[in-house]
């Protein structure tokens, strides 16, 4: 998961919002930080090969 | 996948939790009219027991329901021309929860000056007692079309879902499951019971948008075999935050309004108006039904749209167990939604008013929605009477009279 806003690098704590979702091969976090209010999607693409099986 | 954190925060609606002081801004339909009689009955919002009654002089009041003296059940009790009176031992409060009587004190006693029950403000408004269980000031109570309009029949069908209320909401921002739910497996149900399959609810989706705006979340689609200029993708309808989808076609235009009772019990509220081209002729009253969860033999009804819809919601769990989920892109309206609850959650502990709270009085808001909704309003119309909720109303009959519409084929 990701744990700080890639906007400002504060915390996403309590308030703030991550959501995992998938596209294709790549993993997706949105985030939303309610420090600075910026909404961004973290794609790790190239980290595919770390997806826990399910 | 959401972490398990998230998942609690986005969930529980009980005081003191972020999303139930979030909800704690709204008001909330706390029973149909019909509810509120002489006889005080029990309901429960927010993770709240509550006791709804009627007094003599026709004022609705909504108490905690504890009594304070020796916290018996309020419902246990008899309304008087002013109040509602405790059955245990007689002591009787009003409507904003004064207590006015205390019959066993001494009659010079001052004590009943200093004890008040825990009231609630309530307003009726288009055949819905609404209640506000936040801290005061209360705003307005939106006046949202459907409610005033005062040319359009109504009914209200309603039923207790025991699932939470965000996985009913999420429902809303999902309109891919139309194709499949009720296109796929609704038609697959019927294939097997020898009748034909339903039309329009099994157009692929070629285009889904959604965007936040002043009443939630608004959301279009392009089916195939339509285009951009449709009105499914010119006007679209909304999701009303933080509680009703919005839903029909011209001339029936509906609220499906989803009431937390509390984390894992869910008041579905199927509000329907009816107003044909130039209005419809005067009618007073507005019959409420419950709808039915389950067939005689215990399961699960699912032969028709609302019914289908029901099943996904409570099979996913009182909670939904979003730890375990695997989102992809055809569920991005679904975790815009999310974040806007996240967000307006945030908004209330900055001590800022949520969205759609309105503080000035007005007299109607209205909302967008098609006229002409998966390319026809008279198909729409002709399934959605069938195969929504409206199946179940007393006046299903007169609601096709009113509209006229051809009895379709498949039916
Ligand atoms: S395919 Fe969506 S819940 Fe099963
Ligand atoms: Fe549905
Ligand atoms: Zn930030």
């Amino acid at each position: 998961m990701i744990g700080f806003c890639p906007g400002c690098g504060t915390a996403l704590g309590e308030a703030s919002f991550v959501q995992e979702f998938w596209s294709g091969t790549d993993r997706h976090f949105l985030c939303w930080c309610a420090s600075c209010r910026l909404m961004c999607t973290v794609v790790i693409g190239a980290l595919v090969g770390t997806e826990p099986e399910h | 996948m959401l972490s398990a954190e998230k998942n609690e925060r986005l969930t529980r609606v009980g005081p003191g939790t972020p999303m139930g002081e979030l909800l704690r801004r709204y008001w909330w339909p706390v029973a149909t009219h019909d509810m509120a009689t002489r006889v005080p009955v029990k309901r429960r919002l927010l993770g709240e027991n509550l006791v709804l009654y009627r007094d003599g002089g026709g004022t609705v009041g909504l108490l905690a329901e504890q009594c304070p003296h020796r916290r018996a059940a309020l419902w246990l009790g008899c309304t008087e021309e002013v109040g509602l009176r405790c059955g245990y031992h007689g002591w009787r409060f009003d409507a904003s929860g004064s207590c006015l009587e205390q019959p066993g004190e001494p009659a010079d006693s001052t004590f009943k000056d200093r004890i008040s029950a825990t009231a609630y403000p309530v307003q009726e408004l288009g055949g819905l007692i609404f209640a506000y269980l936040g801290p005061l000031p209360a705003p307005e109570l939106p006046r949202y079309d459907l409610f005033v309009w005062d040319d359009a029949w109504r009914d209200i069908g309603h039923a207790e879902l025991p699932c939470n209320f965000v996985q009913v909401m999420e429902n809303s921002v999902d309109p891919y499951h139309v194709e499949w739910l009720h296109g796929r497996y609704g038609n697959f149900l019927k294939e097997l019971g020898g009748s034909g399959p339903l039309p329009v609810v099994g157009k692929k989706h070629v285009k889904v948008a959604f965007e936040v705006f002043e009443h939630g979340i608004l959301k279009r689609r392009v089916l195939e075999g339509h285009t951009e200029e449709d009105e499914d993708w010119r006007v679209g309808h909304p999701l009303v935050f933080p509680h009703m989808l919005r839903v029909g076609a011209a001339g029936l235009a509906t609220f499906q309004i989803r009431v937390p009772i509390d984390d894992e019990n869910t008041w579905h509220v199927w509000y329907q108006t009816y107003r044909p081209e130039g209005g419809a002729p005067p009618r007073s009253d507005i019959p409420v039904y419950e709808v039915p969860l389950r067939d005689e033999r215990g399961e699960y009804l699912r032969d028709y749209v609302d019914g289908q819809d029901i099943v996904a919601w409570i099979t996913q769990g009182r909670i939904s167990d979003r730890t375990k989920e695997h989102l992809g892109r055809s569920d991005l309206g679904v975790i815009l939604l999310r974040k806007l609850y996240a967000e307006q959650m945030d908004a209330v502990a900055r001590g800022e008013d949520p969205l759609c709270t309105y503080r000035e009085p007005h007299e109607v808001i209205d909302l967008p929605m098609e006229k002409d909704k998966f390319g026809s309003a008279v198909e729409f119309r002709q399934l959605w009477t069938r195969e929504s909720s409206i199946r179940y109303s007393p006046i299903k009959d007169e609601i096709f009279e009113l509209f006229g519409d051809p009895v379709p084929a498949w039916a």
